[in-house]
């Protein structure tokens, strides 16, 4: 039973790493940016979302207000740094070590203001427990995990399929030069990916917190897994990060029938290096 | 005078460390936040052959620095050869993994308790007791390692080095590989790191993860970023500086639970800064 168990929570896990492989796959994709500092964002929506609730407002307005910061924060970050470096015609490695310089900026503040200690949701409603057959049980928060970020994913998908702004990323995405010549306006088009992007990987930096706690270090191994999942599903590919997100969650989850947890770094370590040597343009590659 | 050894010990210790950090990130071209990794492999190593006595310094630290040298080919070797931006995950991905081992394995590593009482380095069959000589011994590794560098980007090497981060293609088309140059620079820049960690735990007498996680890579990239990239100046430059950075904020009233984060804050504040209005930090070349 405590597989199907590790199956289910891999799952859940899976569901929310998917959306964070989504978004900055959608980052990736369109702007070229490694984008360390989305890391960042990740945690710092957690902790907006932590003390809105703490300063006594509801937990849907908590939570649209974390959304409504971390939106603010990519744009501010694609807008101050990121566009500032490229019109320097700065270098692939001078945007990556700001934007490293920006992930250390955030957590440090969050370590600062909250302590680097782990702080705790508390929503009664999060841990109702559901017994789905067998002894597998799910909570509100991990069922309500799953829901959000598949719906997330479908979201994504139409977005980027069926609406305007959307087919003008992918545009801008498979050709920054001629988008700019038919005026898409690469830059402005580069901030709107950048707050989407930051809004998305907002679901599962609240909802993954609501299960595990917060801490102010506790962003960089979720996005590993995730570019992970990006780049073993095939860079582009929306559909490839989010279904290779499950995989890689799963297998980790599955590991831990055989290995102690703390180990789990390395089992997906050891699935991006089998990538790197066998598929290094990914699975789903192709599908671009 | 303890302090003025401690810190000119560690410096000395830390410009090896700036120098291996420049070889990948200024030289190579390659963005690595795994060096702090490679620096605790040397370390243990030589900790634990110090500890069981099964050989002295010297031998104890050329073992080091060879495990560090196959360590770095080995993580670059496969990165390098699809896209860059892969060795980013690479990167990221050693660096967890390695305070993952330092941290839970137990047996080798002693945990998060680190390990206590590493006997203090030997030449020739003597045990080197005092503090002072302890430092002369660092700064002779420095001296040593920064001559190597010099006359390494004097050589030839050094200039098909340069060529690189100037134009790949090109000298691609000329006949050079590439990915040998840079998997060279790679290795070189383990030996530095593997040899600068057994010093820091020689010097230390004591070592534990904290030492070697995510945000000490930071640092050390942060020293590069201010010293400045790719010159010898630029490598012994910024650890000086940022060693002394920590002294500084004492004079600070700040309460000690917030140190740590404040310290950190600064160093990122510092990358971004210095890469929106300095790329090439205080003495270097362009990055």
């Amino acid at each position: 039973m405590l597989a199907l168990q590790l199956l289910c929570n891999g799952i859940v896990t899976g569901c929310a790493l998917g959306i964070v492989a989504v978004s900055f796959s959608l980052v990736y994709a369109t702007t070229k940016i490694f984008h360390v500092a989305h890391a960042g964002v990740y945690t710092m929506s957690g902790y907006v979302a932590w003390s809105l609730l703490r300063h006594g407002f509801p937990a849907p307005i908590a939570f649209v207000g974390a959304i409504a910061a971390a939106t603010a924060l990519g744009a501010l970050i694609q807008g101050v740094l990121y566009a500032r470096l490229e019109r320097r015609r700065a270098t692939h490695l001078v945007v990556l070590i700001a934007s490293l310089g920006t992930l250390a900026v955030i957590q440090n503040i969050l370590a600062a203001v909250f302590t680097a200690n782990i702080l705790q949701f508390e929503l009664p409603w999060g841990s109702q427990v559901f017994h789905l057959g067998g002894n597998v049980r799910l909570t509100m928060t991990q069922l309500l995990t799953v829901l959000v970020n598949v719906a997330a994913y479908g979201g994504v998908m139409w977005f980027s399929h069926g609406t305007i702004l959307g087919k003008q990323i992918r545009a801008v995405a498979s050709n920054p030069f001629l988008a700019e010549i038919v005026r898409l306006q690469p830059r402005r088009v580069h901030i709107y990916v950048m707050a989407i992007a930051s809004a998305l990987v907002c679901l599962p930096g609240i909802l993954v917190p609501l299960d595990f706690g917060l801490q102010p270090y506790n962003g960089v191994t979720p996005l590993l897994t995730a570019t992970i999942a990006m780049i073993a599903g095939g860079v582009g590919s929306i559909t490839g990060a989010f279904v290779l997100a499950i995989v890689i969650t799963e297998l980790q989850n599955m590991s831990l029938l055989f290995i102690p947890g703390e180990w789990s770094i390395g089992v997906t370590f050891f699935i991006f290096v089998v990538f790197m040597l066998f598929r290094p343009t990914g699975l789903f590659a192709a599908a671009r | 005078m303890d302090f003025w050894f401690s810190y000119i010990a560690l410096a000395s210790i830390y410009v090896l460390l700036g120098l291996s950090t420049n070889l990948l990130v200024g030289i190579a071209g390659i963005f690595s936040v795994s060096q702090a990794a490679v620096f605790g492999v040397g370390a243990y190593i030589v900790a634990f052959f110090l500890m069981n006595e099964t050989m002295s310094f010297l031998p104890a630290l050329a073992i080091a620095a060879l495990c560090c040298i196959a360590l770095n080919i080995l993580v670059t070797l496969p990165a390098l050869r699809v896209s860059g931006d892969y060795f980013v995950v690479t990167s990221f991905g050693i660096q967890l993994l390695a305070t993952a081992v330092f941290t839970n394995w137990t047996d080798g590593t002693g945990g998060a308790n680190g390990l206590p009482g590493i006997p203090p380095p030997d030449l020739a069959g003597k045990a080197l007791e005092s503090s002072g000589e302890v430092v002369s011994l660092c700064v002779a590794g420095m001296g040593l390692g920064c001559l190597i560098f010099w006359l390494v980007m004097r050589a030839p090497f050094g200039r098909l080095l340069r060529a690189i981060r100037e134009d790949e293609l090109a000298v691609a088309a000329a006949g050079k590989s590439v990915l040998r140059a840079k998997v060279s620079a790679a290795a070189l820049a383990g030996a530095f790191a593997g040899t600068a960690g057994g010093l820091y735990a020689t010097f230390l007498s004591f070592i534990d993860p904290s030492s070697f996680d995510l945000d000490s890579s930071i640092l050390l990239l942060t020293m590069v970023v201010v010293g400045g990239a790719r010159t010898l100046a630029g490598s012994i430059l910024g650890p000086f500086l940022l060693l002394a950075l920590p002294q500084i904020l004492t004079l600070v009233d700040i309460p000690t639970t917030v140190a740590a984060a404040a310290r950190q804050l600064i160093y990122g504040v510092l990358l971004i800064a210095f890469m929106l209005f300095r790329p090439q930090g205080l003495a270097g070349e362009k990055l």
